[in-house]
């Protein structure tokens, strides 16, 4: 298994964290790009890739709360196994089947960690931060997976004007 | 150790799973110092030269804009500069027309030009005063270096002036010294002339020519230019003289309205 591509996307999670995940904020909402690597891994690559990749982000996410790594490694691991299965036995080609699994995923994802962190007016956060991230996160998704399965390419968008 | 080589191959994807969960586990159970282990060493293999960059890129951003609101506050600041520049001229030359005397027996009222017009030269200027202040046609007006016109038209709030300069305009003049008379007028290309002026007469580089006061518009002794060349042709009736102007007509800004004085 050729590790390089993962590791350019911890890279990639750790420069979102740090740098990007301000920058496309919008009103304190944000995209998750961590679970969303990990989702389009489950969805693309093998089960151990996105089992142990998921782990690993998991890690990577939790460095500012050294307290919650496990709970992370442990949710982000789960989290990508869960939309593997689902990609497996449901046999998921269309988009838009995927962009429900993301869906999911991330709802799934932001849910749990929001309860392991332990946050006051779960409601409140549910209903102004958790769920419009999630969407958020699905349009974002859906545009990469727009680009990665060729609907929309370059050529089109140059071709449209 | 063949048990375990034999329970990865007949269940290799549970047992990454079981894998996963007491790696989590033991992360989740462990004490405070586990903890504090794994997250310094992401932080600072992975966060930390993000952290550099966007404490880089924060800086840059901070200092551009100090170097943006510095360079308009210079801005402001030459502006400012400009317009001191620009007032203490202005009193300099308030300053000097301070000392400016009327002619005896006139009243002088300041006004302030708004536009000048011409081609090449100004030969009209647009003023602050009109007959509501009781400007009236064919005043004269003048500034502390001599006559510059009269005014030609008014309206309530401002007036036109009719410069020296206007080819149409032509004052009666009187050479300073000999009191010989001439026509002063502009002709495009050549200047300001002395016209019908004797070829005899007595004349010579430097005199001050001055408003003669014949015609009634202008009182006399205004100063009107300095006699700069002279020539005279065997043949002809009058002199050709160039006279330099009392005024520059390219840097008129204050004038000065002249009112006959009414004596009680």
């Amino acid at each position: 298994m050729n590790l390089i591509p993962y590791a350019i996307y911890l890279l990639l999670v750790a420069f979102h964290e740090v740098v990007f995940r301000d920058l496309t904020s919008i009103y304190g909402v944000t995209i998750n790009v961590p679970i969303l690597l990990v989702l389009g891994v489950a969805l693309y690559k093998s089960e151990r890739a996105a089992v142990w990749f998921g782990f690993l982000v998991g890690l990577v996410v939790a460095a500012s709360r050294p307290d919650l790594t496990g709970w992370y490694g442990l949710v982000t691991a789960m989290v990508a196994g869960l939309a593997f299965h689902i990609r497996e036995r449901l046999n998921v080609e269309s988009l838009t089947s995927k962009m429900l699994i993301v869906f999911v995923g991330t709802l799934v994802y932001n849910v749990v960690t929001a309860m392991i962190e332990g946050l006051d007016g779960f409601g409140y956060h549910l209903y102004r931060l958790l769920l419009p991230g999630t969407l958020y996160t699905v349009v974002i998704a859906w545009i990469f997976f727009m680009f990665k399965e060729g609907r929309v390419t370059i050529q089109k968008i140059k071709a449209m004007f | 150790m063949k048990w375990i080589s034999t329970l990865v191959a007949r269940h290799g994807r549970n047992v990454q799973y079981g894998v996963i969960i007491v790696l989590s586990t033991l992360l989740i159970v462990a004490p405070a110092a586990v903890d504090q282990l794994v997250g310094p060493i992401v932080l600072n293999g992975l966060y930390y030269p993000f952290f550099k960059l966007r404490t880089a890129v924060e800086l840059l951003r901070s200092q551009a804009e100090a170097n943006q609101k510095l360079r308009e506050e210079l801005m402001e600041a030459s502006l400012q500069l400009s317009f001191f520049d620009e007032a203490m001229k202005e009193n300099e030359r308030l300053r000097s027309a301070l000392g400016f005397e009327p002619p005896s027996g006139y009243r002088l009222l300041a006004a302030e030009v708004v536009a000048v017009s011409g081609y090449m030269v100004p030969t009209t200027a647009i003023i602050d005063r009109g007959s509501g202040e009781g400007v009236f046609v064919n005043q004269p007006v003048v500034n502390e270096w001599g006559l510059i016109g009269r005014v030609s038209s008014t309206t309530p709030a401002f007036a036109t002036v009719q410069l020296l300069t206007d080819p149409a305009n032509r004052v009666a003049g009187r050479v300073g010294r000999s009191r010989e008379m001439g026509i002063l007028r502009y002709v495009v290309g050549r200047g300001m002339i002395l016209d019908n002026f004797p070829v005899y007469g007595d004349i010579v580089i430097g005199d001050t020519i001055v408003s003669s006061g014949l015609g009634g518009v202008y009182p006399p002794g205004l100063p009107l230019g300095v006699v700069s060349e002279v020539k005279r042709g065997e043949s002809a009736a009058f002199s050709q003289i160039l006279v330099d102007p009392a005024v520059n007509f390219h840097r008129i800004e204050e004038l000065f309205l002249l009112r006959v004085e009414e004596f009680r």
